[in-house]
């Protein structure tokens, strides 16, 4: 049985002031026009993991929507930007995922997860406990990343079509804005 | 709804695991046939190109205006321009009519032209025109030796059995980039320590694979990337004038160089301004001829999964081997990512470069089992070498490889592994143990070998730079642990930095060390009973495979 | 110095050896085992001098490839230009890297400290692509 997810816009988003809290920034698409990653994990699904990641490792965790781009380390710093403990995580709607952290420099990251299509929802409960676990001035060993070398041929052309489209969704000069999440189990009739 | 069996069979097929997606012009994904590229045309005022394909020079983009100002020789192009495509591609697959005077109406010719003229032609008139217009008569072949764990030991091994199977390049790059001074020398002495002569390079940021370059470690380089729109171009943090400055940074250290690009990489990175792949490839190659590069690696590259999944896609990718060789530059000419999960759709898309032949067939061949491969797989790997060697004798063509008995290649392994056992003793880096060597010598990848050390490793990795390592310190080694001939070889390698000759296009050293390029070798096929056709001493070699059984004695097999 | 035929002289290290010196102005059979081993060759004897430069571009020339030629003829200028000042340029040459100002100041220290012409042509024409593509700093 599947997950709903609901994000509700709250307003701009603003720099938080909590030390223990973690900032997960969103693609302009995602949970929107798009509704699941390129290996159709649904965003749901991948959100819960994240928030569970940072939250089991007695952090909190705060979700904004980046507007005004789709380029991944551009998400992921201004998360970290706008993060209390200057930690965020970045996710594309493909599922591309970053930690980064306030202070490197944008093009720099804490962790990268560049094969989207190898990214399963235990990998993404494995990045939510990372961020936090930075976010709490530690230094854990990085997720492993898996490699797989035919997924180019499956996957790279989507990845290109989810991308263009993902950025067909960007608004010029937008600000980030505030989102309350809710999950709810999906009606079983 | 009910599947029939054939249907189950056909879903379970390793070519259903490929994607395809559809044509979708308005954001460049089309290959090559796209109402958006734009039209021929040039207009030329004392002797600057003032419009080209349908823009005036005040618009033009970087691209335009380096390609205008550099690449079209502005005298002729009105006369070249003035044919039509369709006579334009006769001149390509007209035998009788030579390379040389191809090259003569060719260098005035436009993006939009030469995309026009390749658009008139089908696959096999591209090989018939690729095995005309390829600069050097003699065909090659690159290999990729990498570890997936960076292990130096691994990396000069299969270097050296690579070597000794054919490859005349060797390429290596890391999962942990600051391995990158310990690969590079294993590379460099595993290549020599089975086969003179090799030339090796490391795939890394611009600066610091010149700094390899300079130093000596690597011996040509080629990750110079080139895009085909201005905001890719940009995010490659690079343009056209920055590149041609490298271009002759690296040819003032005596150091060969091609550049790298192909389609799918604009589309793929979201800025492909509604033009098809190759149109946009196009502009790359004649960037490269303008900044007087002698080479391009190029047919898409690591983006082949892009024009892979789109219709003509892989006729595309042999048109861009052919634009580049057909604007005279080296070719390497890819083959060297993974490209499909099914092996009829692999040997398919490798058959157009292999068959009519070009300056390096692959660039390169995975040496390494593609786990292993850091460039993220290529199309072959050592699996396929049997495979590859017995397509050579099939078709009696020349792929540049050859089958060796086993004996010799645990030999070449085992002796690179040891040469490379001395470099790192003389050189007090981590030590090679007697136990790895065995191990390298028998395994097939990193999954076979002892772990390394890897944080005293890249300790080593860094102190090679600090303490200003050189080629020459590598020969020394060489000679001082008793390996004199690699020692030779390493040295007879760096010495061609002396003459330039290498700078030339389309150069490699023979084993017997004799520079063969485009200048020495050029290709003169004419049709039928000329040109490059394997004979004598290296068809014989190609005759050879793993199993072949005597004439003389039919219960035998020779070797 | 004589007209250079690429069918008869080239390869040079093999074809024209006596036309070529190191920059250190050693001759390539110099460049020997036993010269490295006492220590008599220096990394500075394995790179190419200027003249070489110049002599490869005139077999580009003469074997059609001008632009190859022209490459050459910048590097030949290049090699007085010490590794790090190379890598200075390259750098000051990306997109959104330097002024015009700095650029056009690049170019003078080309054409004056180190008599590089072609270099400082291509870098003076890069300041004003730069400037109407808007790709210059700040």
């Amino acid at each position: 049985m599947g997950r709903t997810l609901s994000l509700t816009e709250r307003g701009p988003a603003t720099p938080g002031r909590h030390s223990d809290e973690v900032v997960i920034g969103i693609s302009p698409a995602f949970g929107a026009f798009f509704s699941k990653t390129i290996v159709e994990l649904p965003h749901a699904e991948v959100l819960r993991e994240l928030l569970a990641g940072i939250e089991e490792q007695g952090m909190r965790a705060r979700v904004i929507r980046y507007r005004s781009g789709s380029d991944l380390a551009v998400i992921a710093h201004t998360a970290a930007r706008y993060s209390g403990s200057g930690i965020g995580v970045g996710v594309l709607s493909r599922g591309t995922t970053m930690i980064h952290q306030k202070q490197l420099l944008k093009l720099s990251n804490l962790e990268l997860f560049p094969q989207a299509p190898l990214l399963d929802l235990e990998t993404f409960r494995k990045v939510g406990r990372n961020a936090a676990r930075y976010a709490k001035g530690e230094s854990p060993e990085p997720v492993p990343a898996r490699n797989d070398y035919m997924a180019r041929p499956r996957w790279q052309a989507k990845a290109a079509l989810l991308h263009i489209k993902e950025t067909e969704f960007v608004t010029p000069r937008a600000e980030p804005v505030e989102l309350e999440v809710a999950i709810s189990l999906a009606d079983a009739g | 709804m009910r599947h029939s069996k054939r249907t189950e069979i056909l879903e379970a097929k390793p070519v259903n695991l490929d994607g395809f997606v559809e044509e979708w012009p308005e954001v460049g994904m089309v290959a090559m046939d796209s109402p958006y590229d734009p039209e021929p045309g040039i207009r030329v005022e004392q002797g600057t190109v003032v419009e080209m394909d349908g823009k005036p020079r005040a618009e033009f983009d970087f691209i335009d205006q380096f390609i205008a100002d550099h690449a079209i020789d502005a005298d002729i192009a009105p006369e070249a321009m003035a044919h039509s495509a369709e006579h334009i591609a006769h001149l390509l697959i007209d035998a009788t009519v030579s390379r040389r005077a191809v090259l003569g109406v060719v260098r005035g010719l436009t993006p939009a032209k030469l995309l026009a003229v390749v658009k008139t032609m089908n696959v096999v008139e591209m090989m018939m025109a690729l095995q005309k217009m390829r600069a050097r008569r003699t065909p090659s072949n690159q290999a990729h030796s990498t570890s997936a764990r960076d292990n130096p030991v691994q990396i000069a091994a299969d270097a050296a059995e690579a070597a000794l199977r054919g490859f005349r390049e060797l390429e290596t790059t890391l999962g942990v980039v600051r391995y990158a001074p310990l690969a590079a020398i294993a590379l460099q002495v595993g290549a020599q320590a089975a086969r003179p002569g090799v030339l090796t390079q490391c795939a890394l940021e611009e600066a610091t694979e010149l700094e390899l370059g300079m130093r000596g470690i690597t011996g040509y380089a080629e990750t110079i990337s080139v895009y085909g729109t201005e905001p890719v171009f940009c995010d490659g943090d690079d343009t056209p004038w920055s590149k041609a400055f490298l271009a002759s940074a690296y040819a003032s250290r005596g150091i060969k160089m091609r550049f790298t690009s192909g389609t799918g990489s604009e589309v793929q990175m979201g800025n492909a301004e509604g033009k098809s792949m190759l149109y946009l490839e196009i502009r790359c190659i004649l960037v490269t001829k303008g900044a007087g590069v002698q080479g391009l690696q190029n047919g898409s590259i690591s983006c082949i999964g892009v024009p892979g999944a789109v219709p003509a896609g892989i006729r595309a990718v042999l048109a861009e081997n052919l634009i580049a060789s057909t604007v005279d530059l080296e070719c390497a000419s890819g083959n060297d990512q993974s490209f499909s999960h099914s092996d009829m759709r692999r040997t398919a898309r490798l058959l157009p470069q292999l068959l009519p032949g070009t300056d390096f067939v692959c660039s390169g061949y995975s040496g390494v089992p593609n786990y292993d491969n850091m460039f993220a797989g290529s199309n072959l790997d050592p699996e396929d070498y049997d495979d590859w060697n017995t397509i050579q004798r099939d078709l009696q063509v020349d792929g540049a490889l050859r089958h060796v008995p086993e004996e010799r290649i645990l030999a070449a392994r085992a002796h690179a592994a040891r040469a490379l056992q001395a470099v790192f003793a003389h050189l007090e880096l981590p030590p090679v143990t007697d136990k790895e060597i065995e191990a390298v010598t028998y395994a097939h990848g990193s999954q076979e070998l002892p772990l390394r050390d890897v944080l005293e490793d890249l300790k080593a990795a860094q102190s090679v730079l600090d303490r200003g390592i050189t080629g020459l310190d590598i020969v020394k080694g060489l000679e001082a642990g008793g390996f004199t001939e690699v020692a030779e070889s390493l040295l007879t390698v760096l010495r061609q930095r002396i003459s330039g000759d290498l700078l030339h296009t389309s150069a490699i050293l023979t084993p017997e060390m004799e520079t063969l390029s485009a200048v020495n070798d050029a290709n003169d096929y004419a049709g039928p009973g000329t040109g490059y056709r394997p004979s004598g001493q290296r068809w014989e070699e190609m005759k050879r495979l793993r199993h072949v059984v005597s004439a003389s004695n039919p219960e035998e097999e020779v070797s | 110095m004589a007209e250079l035929d690429p069918a008869l002289d080239y390869p040079l290290a093999a074809r024209r050896p006596e036309l070529l010196r190191t920059p250190t102005g050693k001759r390539i059979e110099d460049i020997t085992m036993q010269a490295v081993l006492d220590g008599e060759v220096g990394p500075e004897d394995l790179r190419i001098a200027p003249e070489t430069l110049r002599l490869q571009a005139e077999i580009a020339d003469g074997s059609g490839r001008r632009q190859l030629g022209e490459n050459f003829a910048r590097a030949a200028e290049l090699t007085r230009v010490p590794d790090q000042t190379v890598l200075e340029i390259y750098n000051a040459l990306r997109p959104w890297a330097s002024t015009k100002q700095r650029l056009l100041e690049i170019a003078e220290q080309l054409d004056r400290e180190y008599t590089a012409p072609g270099c400082a042509e291509l870098v003076r024409e890069a300041a004003e692509v730069y400037e109407r593509r808007d790709i210059l700093a700040g």
